[in-house]
């Protein structure tokens, strides 16, 4: 009878003790709660952490970066084009107390991260011009965001560490209009080389034409000086010689002349008189 | 009911309570051997005791507090992880099998093109405590701050310079940018390396990319034609042009030499037909006669018989009529 006694009030002892105590690992906070009100602060540390057996009951909450991966949005940026956003959040559980009272659960913190940066973000954008949120203006953008949003995420016990556009690109649609775009700006290029390509070979080849049309009207001016200085040379040559005795030349020459004109094998006929000189002598000797 | 005073029972109590504390011994026992583990030479294990990080154990044999009193978590840190963005691989191959993510590859650029960018990540865990406890879902966050990371990089280059020039410096660019996200995250991860496997022009408008290329191809052979015609008729001209001048000149000399030989000659004659004019004359003239008048028909008519066709013959016909 004494030994069952004994036997229960050990297992009962085991149990309190054993209720009594519990782990908090690196990854965890805990808060604990009694009769369902938090008491004592948050603990943020790990270890073997003691409570009020049976009444307190340990709520756990983790400590690390946790992420929030919204769906694509649609937002219209100040030049009225569409854009669809891809945002994330990474965010940590600031004050597990703040948390749990306010958003209770990760699912609501979710909704409340999604809530408030969708509506930063659309109000950020509405005010920058497509090409500056792409570019010019991008990180920017996602400080202010990011700046904003953890202020009013901070009454949840969250602390956003940062927002960020993963993708900012245009619905489907437009896509369609940059591909004709792109399209048309590469066919005018390929236009452009080629025409560069003729113009500049048609500069070559004309000017090659116009090279070789010179150098041949050139050289045909130069030859020809170079003729006429053998043609005036030779004249000069005979005239000085002919000129002492222009009778005779022309005797002689008229002589050359007959042999080239008679000289060849051909047909000539010549009709003679004989009062020529040839026939002088037959004539005197009758 | 039994009866508990019988002295079997008693001696029944005893073995149990030696048996007892025996097991209870052996239980212990294996308890603690349940704590031996074996860490790889490429990998770190941290061990948590009550769920609070006592050290990091070396490779080999080692021994922790079994659960639930501690834990241990291994993690490889010689081992480059890998993640894909753009595709995936279905099956490494060979050959290779990918499928194309298109929603993660294409992006806009600073000048409002689309390029359709796949790109690898590797990164290594550089520091196993903070990988481990201060980041929740570390795949997704390098897998998201990288995507993030390029398209800032991205979005602030051209079309033009992602295509040609920029591919090392978007690498490094968004290697750098990653790299201080993964910092401001505390995150332990170190990136090695991020690699932009393929970078193009979306394929709807590849065709119009590729005739650019082949445009600028005909351009440089226009020229190169245009340079070989060149090359061709010029010489040629020059040529012809020597040619030419060498023909002047060489019948300007001819022309001289002749000149110079007729009048050697004829001074000749001259010089003999000082000595006796008319002979000479006579001489010659019949000299040539006869070198000339063998080929010749000749119709020879006497003057007495003349009949009025030698006046035409006489006169180079001039004929009376008026």
């Amino acid at each position: 009878m004494k030994s069952r006694i004994f036997l229960g009030v050990i297992i009962i002892a085991i149990v309190v003790v054993f209720s009594s105590m519990f782990q908090v690992n690196e990854m965890e906070q805990a808060i604990l709660i009694r009769l369902g009100k938090p008491v004592g602060k948050p603990i943020e540390t790990s270890g073997l952490k003691f409570k009020m057996p049976i009444i307190d009951q340990v709520v756990k909450f983790d400590k690390r970066i946790l992420e929030y991966d919204s769906e694509p949005k649609e937002i219209i940026t100040k030049d009225k084009k569409n854009l669809v956003v891809d945002s994330y959040a990474k965010w940590k559980i600031k004050d597990p107390l703040k948390f749990l009272q306010t958003v209770n659960s990760y699912v609501g913190a979710q909704t409340r991260i999604d809530d408030i940066v969708y509506s930063e973000l659309r109000q950020v954008i509405g005010k920058y011009t497509l090409i500056e949120i792409i570019s010019t203006e991008r990180e920017n953008i996602m400080e202010i965001i990011t700046k904003d949003s953890s202020v009013k995420l901070a009454e949840f016990g969250i602390e956003l560490i940062d927002a960020r556009m993963k993708r900012a690109e245009l619905p489907k649609q437009n896509e369609e209009n940059i591909y004709r775009r792109m399209e048309a700006e590469r066919n005018e290029q390929a236009k452009k080389y080629r025409a560069e390509g003729q113009e500049i070979s048609l500069q070559v080849k004309s000017n090659a034409d116009k090279e070789k049309t010179i150098i041949l009207a050139e050289a045909y001016k130069t030859s020809q000086n170079i003729k006429g200085e053998g043609d005036s040379k030779a004249l000069q040559i005979y005239a000085e010689a002919y000129n002492k005795d222009k009778e005779f030349y022309r005797f002689v020459r008229t002589l050359e002349a007959y042999e080239k004109i008679f000289g060849e094998k051909n047909n000539n006929r010549m009709i003679l008189s004989t009062e020529t000189e040839l026939f002088r002598v037959l004539s005197e000797t009758k | 009911m039994a009866d508990f005073n019988n002295p079997n029972f008693k001696k029944f109590i005893n073995f149990v309570k030696k048996l007892g504390f025996l097991s209870i011994v052996i239980v212990l026992a294996l308890y603690l051997l349940t704590g031996i583990y074996t860490v790889g030479p490429d990998e770190k294990a941290v061990v948590l005791t009550f769920g609070k990080y006592t050290k990091e154990s070396n490779p080999g044999l080692n021994w922790y507090f079994p659960a639930p009193i501690g834990k241990v978590i291994k993690v490889k840190t010689t081992k480059v992880y890998r993640e894909e963005i753009g595709f995936r691989t279905i099956d490494p191959g060979p050959p290779a099998k990918y499928q194309d993510k298109r929603t993660e590859s294409l992006m806009l650029t600073g000048d409002e093109n689309i390029v359709e960018i796949d790109f690898t990540v590797q990164y290594k865990i550089n520091n196993v405590k903070k990988f481990l406890f201060n980041v929740k879902n570390q795949r997704k966050l390098v897998y998201d701050a990288a995507q993030a990371s390029l398209r800032t990089v991205v979005g602030n280059s051209t079309l033009e310079n992602i295509l040609t020039i920029g591919k090392g410096e978007i690498q490094s660019q968004t290697q750098k940018k990653l790299q201080k996200l993964l910092d401001v995250y505390d995150s332990g991860i170190s990136i090695v390396n991020i690699q932009l496997q393929d970078v193009q022009p979306p394929k709807e408008v590849l065709n119009a990319f590729k005739d650019v290329a082949s445009a600028r191809e005909d351009k440089v052979r226009y020229i190169n034609e245009a340079n070989g015609y060149r090359n061709d008729i010029l010489p040629k001209a020059r040529g012809e042009a020597e040619k030419l001048i060498n023909e002047a000149l060489a019948y300007k000399e001819k022309r001289i030499k002749e000149a110079e030989g007729d009048v050697a000659r004829f001074l000749q004659l001259y010089e003999k037909y000082q000595l006796g004019k008319e002979v000479t004359k006579t001489r010659l003239y019949l000299e040539t006669l006869e070198k000339v008048m063998p080929n010749v028909d000749k119709t020879i008519i006497d003057k007495n018989l003349d009949s009025g066709l030698l006046n035409i013959i006489d006169k180079g016909g001039i004929t009376n009529e008026k």
